[in-house]
């Protein structure tokens, strides 16, 4: 099953280089959307399906906390799993970001292992509850 | 709110990200010099800056020649030095200060209490690095195995 990635950056290098990290990262990636701030972000996820947000807090219009927030509060888009990639290292900004209800925490300057051990936490999880899901249909007749 | 921690504190934030995010090393020179003599032969220039507020509030600025913008673009991007355009290099140098700046903090205040702004480029006549218009507060002058950089913080007001 291929996941389907949102990419959420104000600077389109950083955006450039977490795509690339994803892509390589050894996960089976669909596509890969990106968006400038949380405004773009949500128009993207109320248009396609996505199934993972990796998004910078730090961003005009709306930040990533925001994001988080608002995503949170609908009822589709809150089960979305939502990593935070950004420069802001407080413990503070660790403890908003998972009381709001973000799945990860990664801070800049990462490496791509900050990355790929961050995705294999979260899609490892999908992965395994998809697993159950199909287990749990095995002998059913639909 | 210790002005010279936070000074070591961009020291260690500035040689992480250079070398973690741009596969660039830098090593700081030993003694002081004036961004003009720093630069002399290493124009044209390109900076970024940002603002923080919090316990100390002020800006860091980001200096270095535009090859070595190209460099540490295609570094980071992981492309050729001929596929970079200069979009890319001024954000990624905006980026590679936002960087720096957020690790600083993070290095001198665990708890959150600085802010940091968005990171912006400089002007051209703020580049212009001329006598008498070096920017006030502490630089610190590196280098990397080819290109010369320098990073700077001012501290404009203490409320604590």
């Amino acid at each position: 099953m291929a996941f389907n990635v949102l990419i959420v950056d104000d600077s389109s290098s950083m955006r450039a280089i977490i795509k690339k990290i994803v892509k390589i990262s050894g996960f089976n990636v669909g596509q890969c959307w990106e968006a400038a701030d949380g405004k773009d972000a949500m128009k993207v996820l109320l248009a396609e399906w996505v199934d993972l947000v990796l998004t910078d807090i730090s961003m005009p219009n709306m930040n990533g906390l925001e994001l988080l927030s608002t995503m949170k509060k609908d009822e589709i888009l809150k089960s979305i799993p939502v990593v935070m990639i950004s420069t802001e290292g407080s413990d503070k900004a660790v403890r908003e970001s998972e009381e709001l209800g973000a799945s990860g925490y990664i801070k800049k300057p990462f490496v791509p292992e900050d990355i790929k051990r961050t995705l294999s936490a979260i899609m490892g999880e999908a992965e395994d509850g998809q697993r159950e899901n199909d287990e749990s249909f095995e002998g059913c007749d639909f | 709110m210790d002005r010279e921690k936070m000074t070591r504190a961009l020291k260690d934030a500035t040689s992480n990200v250079m070398d973690r995010m741009f596969f660039q090393p830098v090593h700081f020179a030993d003694s002081a010099h004036s961004l003009e003599e720093w630069f002399s032969h290493h124009r044209p220039l390109i900076g970024s800056t940002i603002n923080f507020s919090g316990p100390l509030q002020g800006s860091l600025y980001l200096l270095m020649p535009a090859a070595l913008a190209t460099e540490i673009t295609a570094s980071f991007l992981g492309l050729e030095k001929d596929e970079i355009s200069k979009e890319q290099e001024k954000d990624t140098l905006k980026e590679a200060l936002n960087m720096v700046g957020g690790h600083m903090l993070s290095l001198v205040d665990k708890g959150g209490a600085f802010h940091l702004g968005l990171p912006e480029l400089m002007e051209e006549m703020e580049l212009s690095c001329d006598s008498g218009k070096e920017p006030k507060g502490e630089t610190l002058f590196m280098q990397t195995e080819n290109h010369r950089l320098a990073m700077g913080i001012t501290i404009s007001e203490s409320k604590a």
